[in-house]
């Protein structure tokens, strides 16, 4: 791999989202990660438009995806982005709160990748952030990038 | 002596003061009062009868007067048909009294003409009534039951008889001796005397006959009358029972319109009560969770960035957050599942109680660590429901039995099955652990209802709980039998057909 591929964490608590950068950091891929505060946001990035207008395009390496966000919450961007044929190849992990059978079975008919609770244990939490980080950020193959 | 006599209680009847003498109560008011307490003792009793034994009890009433009604034209009737009858044999014994007298005059007189001038054709009549004797007997005989005249008829034929020998005996002497032997005979008649008295006879039976078909008339009529009154009363009294019946299926069926739309409503009400406890546990799941993380999180980044400088005391003070904010994270857990349990669609199947005992033993050896439990397991049924529920309801039982007798040298477990009552079943879990103390088996099965403390056995509390909810929502029921450190033994009953929700 020439270029480094980010890692993208939607993830609107700002404290959940240091908790991962800190259980990542543990794993030094902490660096690779780009941090977006609500689903809109996902969706500007993904789309290289707005904020993130000037970055370099090309899909990142995986999607860490909560479902409750505001503005655009995680279940829409999920179909946004599984019905987008360029974005569609994206894998996208779910990584949430609700253990809602509810929730489970919409993200997975809308085609996630997976879905992982987020364990209230912290030392459960990095210990599963960091084994996501590394399987999807390292050791799985991403899809050949169209260009 | 003195004091004692005194605390005689005053229904001694020579302690008791004398009784004024009540008035001597007249008879007609003392059957007065008698009727009014009988009344009111009535209305007493049956203000005490359900709504169902009152209308019963009416319609028996109504039923019981349409029944004695209907005898009672029955009988009437008869007694109507009956008179009719009477009347026809009255009829006919005048008619035949009137022949046998004609008969008897004809007879008479044309024996005396044979006695006289000795010509046998005169004597036809005579012959002609012997003759028809026997039959006018049998018909007498016929006719005296009927009409109650028994007595004057034997007494009729007795002397028709009589006559006619006297008459036969003239006419005999008059053929053998001739004419002579019978002049004085011939003219005044032989049997006079016997003739007036049967004139006589028949003119009374006659009378009375008649005077009977009259009374007879009358007596008809009233019946009559009696049973047209009948028929109109009972009448009424269908009517009252169509009435009552009409009045009651329009009651009942208002009410079950009534009764329809409260369940309706109430519903409706349970539905949205559901959805909200649904979005609250949702919003539990949530955001209950994250600020927990945010406390374990932060507490364990600190120890780690502040871990060298922390005295022994603040390390200790960080490890108590953060094992709150788990315990607390573990009670949020098990109070979603406990609530999801009561909401979750119930997967209707078989289960084969027991492979799952032998499936959630084989799990739980992974916890035993090395520790030897002594299983029994007897023969259980296979029983209907939510394989997974039920396998939730005996993991808990198991994991509990499990729990309670570590502290045992030799812990022992039995599970066994039996079937005490029809159409359930009842498996009992049954181990030689702590135990409890019966006092408490109330609380057993509550929500976060703990009989121990944590340091002792540690768990939350809704085990049991979830036992409960998951058998109720089978239809059967859950019970339990202990003592202190004497073990405890837990049952569920569940039905063999499928009954629940």
């Amino acid at each position: 791999m020439t270029t480094v591929k980010p890692i993208l964490l939607a993830e609107d608590n700002p404290r959940d989202a240091e908790l991962a950068l800190a259980a990542m950091e543990e794993h030094h891929i902490a660096d690779k990660v780009v941090v977006c505060h609500d689903g809109a946001e996902v969706l500007d990035y993904l789309y290289c438009r707005g904020a993130f207008k000037s970055r370099e395009c090309g899909n990142p390496v995986v999607v860490f995806l909560d479902l409750k966000m505001p503005k655009v919450d995680g279940i829409e961007v999920l179909r946004t982005i599984k019905n987008d044929v360029n974005l569609k190849p994206i894998p996208v992990v779910m990584l949430t709160s609700s253990r809602e059978e509810r929730d489970l079975a919409q993200s997975y008919a809308l085609g996630a990748n997976a879905y992982v609770v987020k364990p209230v244990e912290f030392q459960q939490f990095i210990s599963a952030v960091k084994e996501l980080g590394v399987f999807w950020g390292v050791i799985n193959e991403p899809p050949p990038e169209k260009n | 002596m003195e004091s004692a006599t005194q605390d005689r209680p005053i229904t001694n009847p020579q302690a008791a003061p004398p009784q004024p003498e009540p008035m001597p109560p007249s008879p007609a008011s003392t059957w007065l009062r008698g009727l009014r307490e009988g009344t009111e003792r009535l209305a007493a009793w049956i203000s005490q009868w359900s709504i169902e034994q009152r209308v019963l009890a009416g319609f028996g009433l109504v039923f019981l007067g349409i029944l004695v009604i209907s005898i009672m034209s029955y009988r009437n009737t008869a007694v109507v048909v009956k008179n009719s009858r009477l009347d026809t044999s009255s009829h006919e014994l005048i008619q035949l009294l009137g022949s046998i007298e004609e008969a008897l005059i004809a007879a008479e007189s044309g024996h005396r003409r044979y006695l006289v001038t000795g010509d046998e054709s005169y004597l036809k009549a005579y012959r002609g009534l012997v003759d028809q004797m026997p039959e006018f007997s049998r018909y007498l005989q016929a006719l005296s039951g009927p009409s109650g005249q028994e007595k004057r008829i034997a007494e009729l034929e007795r002397l028709i008889q009589q006559q006619l020998d006297i008459e036969t005996d003239a006419i005999s002497r008059r053929s053998t001796q001739g004419p002579e032997a019978v002049r004085h005979l011939a003219l005044p008649g032989v049997a006079k005397r016997e003739l007036d008295e049967i004139h006589r006879l028949i003119a009374d039976l006659e009378t009375s006959a008649q005077q009977a078909t009259r009374t007879r008339v009358l007596h008809s009529a009233g019946t009559t009358r009696s049973t047209i009154a009948l028929l109109a009363l009972g009448a009424v009294l269908q009517l009252v029972l169509l009435g009552s019946v009409y009045f009651l299926i329009h009651h009942d069926i208002t009410n079950r319109r009534r009764v329809a739309a409260e369940l309706r409503r109430q519903g409706e009400l349970l539905q949205a009560a559901n959805k909200e406890l649904e979005a609250f546990s949702y919003s539990v799941s949530h955001d209950l969770r994250a600020p927990l993380r945010h406390i374990d999180g932060y507490a364990a980044l600190l120890s780690k960035t502040a871990g060298e400088s922390l005295n022994d005391k603040a390390r200790r003070y960080l490890q108590t957050i953060s094992d709150s904010a788990k315990q607390m994270g573990q009670l949020i857990d098990d109070l979603l599942v406990f609530s999801r349990m009561g909401r979750q669609e119930m997967l209707h199947s078989t289960v084969n109680l027991n492979q799952l005992i032998r499936t959630v033993i084989h799990d739980l050896r992974l916890d035993l660590q090395g520790k030897v439990i002594s299983w029994t397991i007897g023969s259980l049924p296979e029983v209907p429901g939510d394989p997974a529920m039920l396998r939730q309801v005996f993991t808990n039982l198991l994991s509990n039995a499990v729990k309670f007798t570590a502290t045992r040298p030799q812990p022992r477990i039995e599970v066994g099955a039996s079937r005490d009552t029809p159409g359930e079943v009842t498996v009992f879990v049954r181990d030689n652990g702590v135990g409890f103390d019966m006092q408490y088996v109330n609380k057993l099965f509550g929500v976060f209802q703990r009989l121990h403390r944590n340091d002792e056995f540690e768990g939350t509390g809704i085990g049991l709980a979830n036992v409960r909810r998951i058998i109720h929502r089978h239809g059967g029921r859950t019970w339990a039998e202990g003592s202190l450190d004497q073990g405890a033994t837990f049952y569920v009953s569940l039905p063999l057909k499928r009954t629940s929700s």
